[in-house]
């Protein structure tokens, strides 16, 4: 095989693992403020294209107001499911909780249905053009705005994280939420926008993909297993070791197909079966003793 | 009140908002288990005489999941050609009653759709399923049963694996494969890159065409597949570039298809993509916009009615549907699967018409095979005792997706 064609699949991986990445830390955000894996991750995802799609063709606005937008509206419903179906049983085991978010990506699906007809729908390039030619791979435009998108993702949750009162407050209940209750932060507004920052970059990674792909009600799913797969090969802890579980996916299913397209998926979940075998704590992350 | 009463209250208000929210999901759709009936509001015109028993059909669709864009266009089909049927008298007097069933496009949904509708409603006959995969798990309750199923999916298997109980409306895949395989060998071309989407009708084609491709002169240089949730095709289409194909072969029918064209535009890939029937509808091009300018493929006539011979029995019979079609829904069907379900309800209306009252289901099936020159819309049917398909070569022809919509190849 030329370099040219390991290249070419490299950047497939990388393209794809990107979007994994994106998924992996709405996971990863959500898991930390609540213990719960949020199901209906996926389904912000396939929100985030269909609200860009219905602003760019029903309201005719430019692609430029119809992204931000459809992100700030999933955003908006990623707080809305928080208050209405989560918060009303926050004590409850996280096993109930994460029943009521299987709920709810079925409500989300049905709901994306009724409102957007069952067609795949369409939405042009950011910037449309012929792809950049690398040594002999192409990359198309679409990708470098998907990189450029996990770059600023990964600095922007980084900054959050490490330099606000609120990322702090969001780190204290990832150690612990009761402690930090007591410490006076307020964990029902940490719940919240956590939820809400998960919302949104499933969004983002939605609307980022549609342009490749076109969006269908039904997509939420399909995608939330390689994001739930990335997270936890990335072991829900920080923002950059779920990109890492993303990529890492990414680049192992375009390892396989060389061999055989057919068991891409196989052997990419096969290797996240041995990752909670052998390391249940995930990749990047070190043991951490039980907690109490 | 008082607060924990407040507390207690707004709790109550939210819990009843979500059951609200998850029954309406449930009713909605995906977990399969809506029914409708298509009865139509027409009475049979001799009602003056006491009203017949009704003939009960059953229809098996996937309205929701992967197939939905397939089962939807059959659903308004039947819909419509129930009322009209029954509007028009029905069958010798008996109104028409179908009664169609979602199976989500889920091979276990399907045989459990099949089973009610077999045992719960007592129908003389299915309809379905839209997909390969379902319209086969479906074969061991019809086979218990003895009634005749009429399938609307596209796989050479549903015929092939012969079950005298099973027809199937649908050109068969060996059919296209040949039509497709000997454009490609006219066109010049000797290497295939083929590309296949992992499902039933997906590894039929596969299977097919790798079985074929020798007899006309063409090497399948690399076999490569994509699931249905998938996003990206480039890797596959890499690889199938690296082995020196001058045409890519894709045998597809799911929505993801339209990446397959993206993809090739992506990578700068200048040899021609052919497709198959499972690609013949609108939401195909729209999808792949200016990629699938030039994609070629191999369908039934209803796209281009002029196709079927202006004058001709079928050209009436497409012509006139499609105009009911476009005054019932306000748009022509983009596609050939609402084509399918009129073909697949009529060769049973038909079989029904030439029964007489007390027939049993083994007659029904009898009659459906006695099928002969019945100028549907996939084309002309002449079932016989070992050809359940009942079409040939002459019912296809190439389109070419040209100015976003798909035109007559040359």
């Amino acid at each position: 095989m030329e370099t040219s064609e390991l290249l070419q699949l490299a950047i497939a991986g990388l393209k794809n693992g990107s979007i994994y990445a994106l998924l992996a830390l709405g996971f990863t955000i959500v898991y930390a403020a609540t213990n719960v894996i949020n199901f209906a991750q996926g389904e912000f995802y396939m929100l985030g294209g269909m609200f860009a799609v219905y602003a760019f063709t029903q309201f005719e606005l430019p692609l430029l107001v119809s992204v931000p937008l459809a992100v700030l509206v999933v955003a908006g419903i990623g707080m809305l499911f928080e208050t209405l179906a989560i918060r009303p049983r926050k004590d409850a085991e996280p096993m109930a909780l994460i029943i009521i978010t299987v709920g709810g990506s079925l409500v989300f699906a049905s709901l994306a249905r009724h409102a957007f007809g069952s067609d795949a729908l369409p939405l042009p390039e950011f910037t449309a053009g012929p792809s950049f030619l690398f040594a002999g791979a192409a990359i198309e435009r679409q990708t470098v705005w998907i990189w450029g998108i996990v770059l600023v993702t990964v600095a922007g949750l980084t900054f959050l994280y490490s330099k606000t009162r609120l990322g702090r407050a969001m780190r204290a209940c990832m150690q612990n939420r009761e402690a930090a209750r007591l410490m006076g932060i307020d964990t029902a507004r940490v719940v919240m926008i956590s939820f809400g920052l998960a919302a949104a970059l499933g969004a983002v990674a939605g609307v980022a993909v549609t342009p490749l792909t076109s969006t269908r009600f039904d997509i939420g799913a399909g995608i939330a297993v390689k994001g739930f797969a990335a997270a936890i090969l990335g072991g829900l802890g920080s923002p950059l070791a779920a990109v890492a579980g993303g990529l890492l996916l990414g680049l192992i299913e375009q390892a396989v197909i060389p061999f055989s397209s057919a068991l891409k998926d196989v052997v990419a979940l096969g290797v996240l079966l041995a990752v909670l075998f052998l390391r249940p704590q995930g990749l990047f992350r070190r043991a951490r003793r039980e907690k109490m | 009140m008082t607060e924990t009463e407040r507390v207690r209250d707004m709790h109550k208000r939210m819990w009843v908002m979500l059951v609200l929210a998850l029954v309406l999901a449930l009713v909605s759709a995906p977990l399969g288990g809506c029914t409708a009936t298509s009865d139509g509001d027409g009475t049979p015109a001799d009602a003056g005489d006491e009203p017949k028993e009704p003939y009960v059909v059953g229809a098996v669709l996937s309205l929701t999941g992967a197939q939905s864009g397939l089962g939807g266009p059959e659903k308004n089909a039947i819909d419509m050609e129930v009322a009209r049927i029954n509007e028009e008298g029905g069958i010798n007097g008996h109104p028409l009653e179908v009664i169609i069933e979602d199976d989500a496009s889920d091979v276990d949904q399907a045989i459990a759709r099949t089973t009610k509708l077999i045992e719960q409603d007592g129908v003389v006959a299915i309809i379905g399923s839209t997909g390969t995969g379902q319209s086969m798990a479906m074969r061991d309750v019809i086979d218990a049963a003895g009634i005749p199923q009429v399938s609307l999916a596209g796989s050479l298997v549903i015929t092939k694996d012969f079950d005298p109980l099973v027809f199937q409306t649908p050109w068969s895949n060996a059919l296209v494969v040949d039509t497709t395989l000997e454009y490609l060998k006219a066109e010049g071309h000797t290497k295939v890159g083929l590309i296949t989407e992992d499902t039933g009708f997906g590894k039929d084609g596969q299977a097919l065409v790798n079985e074929t491709a020798a007899d006309y002169g063409l090497e399948v240089v690399s076999d490569q597949v994509f699931k249905p949730a998938d996003t990206d095709m480039t890797g596959q289409l890499t690889v199938i570039k690296g082995a020196g194909a001058d045409v890519v072969l894709m045998w597809s029918s799911v929505a993801a298809s339209s990446i397959v064209p993206k993809n090739m535009a992506q990578l700068g890939m200048d040899i021609p993509l052919v497709g198959s029937h499972g690609i013949a509808r609108q939401e195909f091009v729209d999808s792949a916009a200016d990629a699938a300018e030039g994609v070629v493929m191999f369908a039934g006539k209803i796209l281009a009615p002029e196709a079927y011979g202006v004058g001709s029995e079928s050209y009436e019979a497409a012509t006139a549907f499609i105009d009911r079609y476009t005054e019932t829904y306000g748009e022509a069907p983009t596609n050939t699967f609402a084509g399918h379900a009129y073909d697949g309800l009529y060769l049973v209306v038909e079989a029904l018409k030439r029964l007489d009252e007390g027939f049993t289901s083994a007659d029904l099936r009898d009659e459906i095979e006695k099928t002969s020159g019945f100028a549907g819309i996939g084309g002309v049917f002449t079932f016989s005792a070992t050809d359940h398909n009942g079409m040939t070569a002459d019912d296809l022809v190439g389109y070419v997706a040209s100015g976003g919509a798909w035109t007559l190849l040359e």
